[in-house]
């Protein structure tokens, strides 16, 4: 009982509750805004959350990120434009009834959702993510080895079209991660005589580049895309008719939000897919869906909401990011000077409870400003590009140049801009590459660590069942598409009448 | 001589023949496989330990397992588009269109400011991009861009510089807001 009075006791402090409402009010925004991302804003906030103290720090965060994933559904509503990835799915429905003169009602519909697909899977969260590392405490590295390459092999469906691109991206990820001075034998690698790379690369920049400056050139290409708004909005919060249509569908999606942000890698956009297309599937009224359903609002909202509080239980139960926001927070974490997963648990319990708390009270404070301030959160898309994004600029360049007083981070962060903006071109996510890039030094040093333990004989992994168990679903993974085609083409061949 | 009747019936409703190998993809399996290559010539640059002291797992071992499988992956990438093609997806459209300059001023632009970090400090950079970004995106509200060009640097500088401690580049003017 100590840890949860002492957790709740850090969040309840007037000073983290003031960061966690600014977390909020930023995450709505950034939600709100068409390009900019919850990723993207967690990722420009960690310079500044260094300087604070590790539980204040991972609260903003872990309340931008739930604020963020809703704010996305406001534009997604009034404009149709998801101002985030996982709110698409609610602009096919939300759009529509906003059109007909409804948008209060589907505003109210996304923002009581999103709250209580959130606290359902907080309540998960709370329960599941002490209950998971007590089972990682058991872990080796071996152990840690496999599982980190499942969760890599993961990256194959993280969202976007290409799994391959994704795996490219993940490895890559894993690579850039070498770079620096080898562990065991202190022999540089890919310094390129640069002595800022000797500790590796650092991840502020990285993560700011890929994210921030590879969208303000994608931007640039941009400049003159105008949305057609809708612009009387009176918010009302769902009726009990309303509740009872959506009822099932709310507690459906929550739980498939909360299983998919579990999952290592899967994140609040794939969650919201699955809901919108299972709050079809299970509808009386399939042939509303696309012309404002409410179930089409319900479904993606509490899926995504749920998978923040899902996410959180690998990141800090086992060390393994459940999504892109999620592996910046994991950064956080790691420059906080803890090592996540289940030592974390052990040592500082209060921490889960702090964060539980924070996410709690952050899906509180966004039901109130989502709904008193929806209007006002459509507005800030008026904010002209032309000087919104190099105003994104600024936040980048200083923030890269804030975490280690260094220029050469600038330099770091540019070019992983250009890059991002190439990657994103050719369909590879930088999500995909900011996860392997996070993991790269747990894969190296479990494995290094295993073939170590083993004496160079790979074989003796197969001696855990765990590692079996986990490289027999990393192959299912992969490979499942190739399974289901030659399945579907022997099922066919056999039922096609002779 | 062939029936194009009969030739036209065998082929599925609406799906255009794609080739065996897309050619942007077959480009980028070229650059990806050209940068693998160097990183792993840069590999044999690794300095070289003792068996023993690298306790059988030698510098270079992990970054090679890396860009083998990096390799192994990108040779799958020339014919992904029939996989996609089945699943009813493509990347073509998204590459159809070149790059748009803008990117590349931007770019540019950006790059300079970068450049010019140490020569005008950070504070004076920032208020650079300030007043050059929008004008290049095509801002011409001059009292709003001067504005906006000493306000937001004033407040970063104020955030960053005078209440987290951040140490700004003077650069050659000295401006320092500490």
């Amino acid at each position: 009982m100590e840890p949860v009075i002492q957790g709740l006791t850090l969040i309840l402090d007037p000073f983290n509750i003031g960061l966690i409402f600014a977390g909020v009010v930023i995450g709505v925004a950034v939600g709100a805004l068409p390009g900019l991302s919850s990723p993207m804003a967690v990722a420009l906030l960690l310079p500044f959350t260094i300087t604070l103290d590790p539980v204040p720090a991972i609260c903003m965060m872990a309340a931008l990120y739930c604020a963020g994933t809703f704010g996305g559904s406001i534009t997604a509503i009034l404009i149709n434009a998801p101002g985030a990835p996982p709110a698409a799915a609610t602009a096919l429905d939300g759009y529509p009834m906003a059109k007909r003169g409804e948008a209060g009602r589907a505003l109210g519909l996304a923002a009581v959702s999103s709250v209580m697909g959130g606290i359902f899977s907080l309540v998960v969260f709370l329960f599941a993510a002490p209950l998971l590392a007590d089972i990682a405490l058991e872990f080796r590295p071996p152990e840690y080895f496999a599982l980190t390459v499942f969760a890599l092999s993961m990256l194959a469906s993280i969202s976007g079209k290409s799994s391959l691109r994704n795996l490219i991206a993940g490895a890559f990820g894993v690579l850039l991660g070498t770079a620096g001075i080898h562990l065991t034998t202190g022999v540089e690698r890919f310094t390129f005589g640069f002595y800022e790379l000797t500790e590796g690369i650092s991840f502020v920049p990285v993560l700011i580049g890929l994210f921030a400056l590879g969208e303000l050139l994608g931007q640039s290409q941009a400049l003159n895309v105008t949305y057609e708004r809708i612009t009387s909005v009176v918010v009302k919060l769902p009726s009990m008719a309303d509740f009872r249509k959506v009822g099932m569908t709310i507690l459906r999606s929550s739980g498939i939000g909360t299983f998919i942000g579990i999952l290592p890698a899967e994140g609040a956009t794939v969650a919201a897919i699955m809901g919108y297309n299972e709050a079809k599937r299970w509808s009386k009224n399939k042939e509303e869906f696309g012309h404002g359903a409410l179930e089409g609002i319900a479904g993606p909202e509490a899926a995504n909401n749920a998978a923040t509080g899902g996410a959180m239980v690998p990141t800090l139960a086992l060390g393994i990011p459940g999504s892109g926001t999620t592996a910046i927070i994991l950064a956080a974490l790691i420059m906080h000077g803890f090592r996540p997963g289940p030592y974390l648990m052990q040592e500082t319990p209060h921490f889960l409870y702090a964060i539980f708390g924070a996410m709690l009270m952050a899906n509180f404070m966004f039901l109130g400003i989502g709904l008193a301030g929806a209007k006002l959160f459509s507005r800030i898309t008026l904010i002209p590009r032309q000087f919104l994004w190099p105003s994104v600029f600024v936040f980048s360049m200083v923030g890269a140049y804030s975490f280690a007083s260094s220029i050469f981070d600038i330099w770091v962060m540019f070019i992983a801009g250009v890059l991002g903006f190439l990657m994103k071109r050719h369909g590879f996510g930088p999500a995909p590459l900011v996860m392997g890039l996070i993991l790269g030094k747990l894969v190296e040093e479990s494995l290094s660590q295993s073939m170590i333990m083993f004496d160079n004989n790979w074989f003796q992994f197969f001696d855990s069942p765990i590692v079996v168990f986990f490289f027999v679903v990393t192959l299912l993974g992969l490979f499942w598409p190739v399974v289901r085609m030659v399945f579907n083409k022997l099922f066919n061949r056999q039922t096609e009448p002779s | 001589m062939n029936n194009p009747e009969k030739t036209e019936s065998k082929a599925p409703v609406g799906e255009a023949k794609l080739p065996l190998i897309d050619r942007t993809d077959l480009g980028l399996t070229v650059v990806i496989l050209t940068i693998s290559g160097i990183l792993y010539w840069l590999t044999m640059d690794f300095e070289k330990v003792a068996d023993l002291f690298a306790q059988d797992v030698p510098p270079e071992f992990f970054p090679r397992l890396l860009i083998w499988t990096i390799v192994i992956l990108t040779l799958g990438l020339p014919f992904e588009h029939l996989l996609l093609k089945r699943r009813g997806q493509s990347l073509t459209k998204e590459r159809a269109d070149r790059i748009e300059p803008m990117a590349y001023f931007t770019a540019a632009l950006l790059f300079a400011v970068v450049a010019s970090i140490l020569l005008l400090g950070t504070s004076l950079s920032m208020v650079a991009v300030c007043m050059a970004l929008p004008l290049l995106w095509g801002e011409r509200r001059l009292k709003a861009i001067l504005l906006f060009a000493i306000i937001l640097p004033l407040l970063v500088t104020l955030l960053f510089s005078v209440v987290l401690g951040v140490h700004f580049e003077p650069g050659i003017f000295n401006v320092n807001m500490r």
